[in-house]
């Protein structure tokens, strides 16, 4: 396999350089399906130090109002932050309206903030196919922080596992009881549980079976899953949420258990 | 349809809060293939340029209801073109006077939609300016 040359090996350089629009042109060129594969290997990092955070949830749930919120944190210490936000595409006409980064308005201008939307198109996980290389050329800009948006899931779709070294659940305070709390899929992924509006009725219920779940977890590990209350609006419970992420992203980088691999990988039948 | 979707970035500029042609022009184009960029209102030129390069769209759509369109119009523009991004093409549609036309055409403006403007014309018109074909949607 031959590394880029040329005009490929520039592209490349500039990326890594920092160059917004080289790096927007070539995650357009992966989501067309145009043969890259040697300027995304020559992009790979290796080993590095970044981490990704995973956001995913049900629709309407605040996925992207927590993501401006976490930004504007992280942007006050400084740091430059990527946001990948996937929405679904339209299962009637192929088209798509992407409209997370309508909530993280207030970044728009801001030269240190990378947002950039996609459209899922038709894949079932929560992410689009494109993802895992749109992430590649994310990961080789000069970033602090990268945070992947997933569309609005069910109950089942855990791809943001392969993707991110920390997984946010937010949860609505409304979605049901305990039982519906003990059922399989992306509840178990959760690094961190969120319930967002915690101004409303249930969301006091919401957290205390969510704590319940995450503390009877049989596959114990040296992380304790937290499960925090947050108003993503009012910016209420985002200094926890904040603490907990970074905590988190620590935890992976420190431990031998999950030091190597960035991926973790679903239960395969 | 083969070809890759167009995607389309929306916005408005300014404090222009009128958003329902802007959300009705959002559903036609998703009801046609298109990936549409929703930046709804509240824009600056500054943060709209910075959307284009980050999103990389086909096609840049703004619209508007209010008189500012020539003001703001020229303000996007000039900071495309300063920002290396002058070859994206940039359609406008809304309340916008029939005569008001040469000169937005003239600062680069691709394509206007003013009042009796009809969702067929913005489709070929995107079409056009992409090179793109788009989807019917499904039942015609």
């Amino acid at each position: 396999m031959s590394a880029p040359a040329g005009a490929d090996a520039e592209i490349v350089r500039r990326i890594q350089h920092g160059d917004i629009r080289a790096a927007a042109r070539l995650i357009t060129r992966v989501e067309q399906g145009d043969a890259v594969a040697p300027m995304l290997r020559a992009l790979t990092p290796a080993g590095r130090e970044r981490r990704v955070v995973g956001i995913t949830g049900a629709p309407g749930v605040g996925k992207s109002t927590l993501v401006d919120q976490l930004v504007a944190r992280w942007r006050g210490r400084g740091e430059r932050v990527g946001v990948l936000a996937v929405d679904p595409s339209s299962p009637l006409s192929g088209g798509a309206i992407l409209g997370d980064r309508v909530r993280m308005a207030r970044h728009n201008a801001d030269p240190g903030v990378f947002i950039r939307s996609m459209a899922a198109r038709g894949r079932l996980g929560g992410l689009a196919a494109a993802t895992g290389d749109a992430l590649i050329v994310l990961e080789a800009l000069p970033l602090d922080r990268i945070l992947v948006e997933t569309v609005g899931i069910g109950q089942s779709e855990v791809d943001i596992l392969l993707h991110a070294h920390t997984v946010v659940v937010v949860h609505s305070p409304l979605a049901g009881d305990a039982v519906q709390a003990m059922k399989s899929g992306v509840i178990e992924i959760a690094d961190i549980h969120v319930v967002n509006r915690m101004d409303v009725p249930g969301a006091d219920r919401m957290a205390t079976q969510l704590r319940e779940i995450a503390a009877g977890n049989v596959l114990a590990r040296a992380w304790r899953v937290p499960v925090l209350k947050t108003q993503a609006v009012a910016g209420a419970g985002i200094d926890e949420f904040d603490a907990a992420v970074l905590a988190h992203l620590a935890y992976r980088g420190s431990t031998a258990e999950q030091a190597g691999a960035r991926r973790r990988t679903p239960f395969a039948r | 349809m083969t070809s890759s979707p167009i995607r389309c970035l929306l916005a408005m500029l300014g404090t222009d809060v009128h958003s329902k042609g802007i959300r009705t022009l959002a559903r036609l184009l998703r009801d046609h293939g298109v990936e549409v960029v929703y930046l709804g209102e509240h824009n600056t030129p500054e943060g709209l340029v910075s959307a284009v390069k980050a999103e990389d769209p086909d096609v840049v759509g703004l619209s508007f209801s209010t008189a500012t369109y020539l003001h703001y119009t020229k303000l996007l523009m000039d900071q495309l073109q300063a920002s290396g991004l002058a070859e994206v093409p940039v359609m406008l549609g809304g309340l916008v006077h029939r005569e008001d036309e040469p000169a937005l055409h003239a600062m680069g403006v691709k394509g206007v939609f003013g009042p009796g403007s009809t969702p067929a014309q913005v489709l070929e018109f995107l079409s056009k300016v992409t090179g793109k074909l788009l989807d019917l949607p499904a039942g015609g």
